[in-house]
């Protein structure tokens, strides 16, 4: 099922907490959203899923508004308070099952075995990341066309983490989409395929993760004297930043990396050499390029 | 499926590009041999953590290099008849990658073509000692 956001917005009196937000999400993928705490990851989701009131702009889902036939087709966990507290994780299986046509309890039952809970224990007798596997088993068990994890791996241990993450991939391979959001690049970057980048509320960034790792490259050239000039490159659209330290040149490439090696080489740059960056790299340079850029020039 | 695929999320280098040069390099080194079936998309992703739409990238990489080919229903498989010729292949191709490199931080420290050349025949002496 496809995702098509656009220009989603919702204001808390002045303050914007999703600004614009215009987004594809293509079906059968596993989306991730990145943003740093208190981006707006939460509020999109709820925005989009029509649980936060006052907001504008237009979702589709599968190219349909959101309306009561979709609901059986989409799962929604969100970060918190997501389980009733007073009822046994048997009993909030069982709540599903009667909800949801296509909810199968034996699924739910063996998921919540393999993340080792008891299910006759009362919800609030479990930890943060125990509640969390809880509602994920329950939202895998849905056999749901979408499904929307608001923060799926945090308060995991690596293990239970890990499994999660296979969960979603074993969604994906069933042609389900999966859209995430985790303020951990970790889980995201060893996932996902593609993401969107959210920073106080508005999209810094999108695209495939692998996509990105290509085309963003930090080229860097020396220079035999200090006497050189970058006046083609600096215009150049696919360079987003021109850091200089003495004879050193540090070009952040935001595509055709080897194309920007041609410029700075033809520019008289020596020893030109590409390195890469993660996505941990990608992500601090989107939504702090300043001080991501400092990091560059000291780190390497 | 003997061969285990690892990739590393974090690297700068994309998780596709990791599993096909993986791939060639186990081929080139007969780790992999012709015929050999390759795990399908979905366990790969699941082997790996990996979402399945890069590891079906990975595969048409694979398959438009002529290292892997697959059959609807069936699977993918490493490509050649046993032939030495398809092993020499994909060797040339790993080789070629690395040299690529060296060749072009080489002229990019200002060597010319002569003294790359002569920097070659001397690693290619210290190899091949008895072909000088």
């Amino acid at each position: 099922m496809n995702i098509t956001v656009s220009h989603l917005s919702k204001k808390y009196g002045s303050l914007a907490a999703v600004d614009d937000l215009s987004v594809e999400i293509p079906a059968g993928t596993i989306f991730g959203l990145l943003g740093p705490n208190g981006a707006g990851k939460t509020t999109a989701f709820k925005c989009m899923l029509g649980l936060a009131r006052g907001s504008s702009g237009g979702v589709t889902f599968g190219g349909k508004a959101l309306a009561p036939p979709l609901f059986e087709s989409i799962a929604y966990v969100p970060e918190r308070d997501v389980l009733y507290d007073w009822m046994r994780v048997s009993e909030l299986v069982e709540m599903n099952r009667r909800a949801f046509a296509r909810f199968k309890a034996d699924r739910a039952f063996e998921l919540l075995a393999t993340f080792g809970i008891d299910t006759r224990k009362r919800a609030r007798a479990l930890s943060k990341g125990m509640k969390t596997a809880v509602a994920a088993a329950i939202a895998f068990a849905r056999h749901a066309d979408l499904l929307v994890l608001d923060e799926p791996t945090s308060g995991l241990d690596p293990v239970n983490q890990r499994h999660v993450l296979n969960l979603m991939v074993n969604e994906a391979a069933r042609g389900a989409t999966v859209l995430f959001s985790s303020h951990q690049i970790g889980p995201v970057e060893r996932a996902a395929e593609r993401i969107a980048v959210l920073d106080r509320g508005r999209l810094v960034l999108e695209g495939g993760i692998d996509d990105l790792k290509s085309g963003r490259k930090i080229v860097e050239a020396i220079f035999p004297n200090e006497s050189y000039s970058l006046d083609g490159i600096a215009g150049d659209p696919r360079v987003g930043r021109i850091d200089r330290s003495g004879r050193i040149v540090r070009v952040m490439a935001l595509d055709a990396p080897s194309e920007i090696v041609q410029k700075l080489e033809a520019a008289g740059g020596t020893g030109v050499r590409i390195i890469d960056l993660n996505l941990e790299d990608i992500f601090l340079y989107a939504v702090a390029p300043a001080s991501a850029t400092a990091d560059v020039v000291e780190g390497s | 499926m003997p061969v285990v695929l690892t990739v590393d999320p974090r690297s700068g280098v994309p998780i596709y590009q990791q599993i096909v040069e993986q791939v060639k390099r186990s081929t080139a080194l007969g780790v992999l041999q012709s015929g050999e079936q390759l795990p399908t998309v979905k366990q790969l992703a699941l082997d790996l953590t990996i979402n399945p739409n890069t590891v079906a990238r990975a595969y048409r990489d694979l398959e438009r290099d002529g290292v892997i080919e697959t059959s609807p229903g069936r699977g993918s498989f490493v490509k050649g008849d046993g032939d030495a010729a398809s092993t020499r292949a994909a060797a040339s191709d790993v080789t070629r990658r690395a040299f690529e490199g060296a060749v072009r931080e080489a002229k990019s420290m200002g060597l010319l073509r002569a003294d790359i050349d002569r920097v070659v025949d001397t690693v290619l002496d210290r190899w091949f000692p008895e072909e000088r």
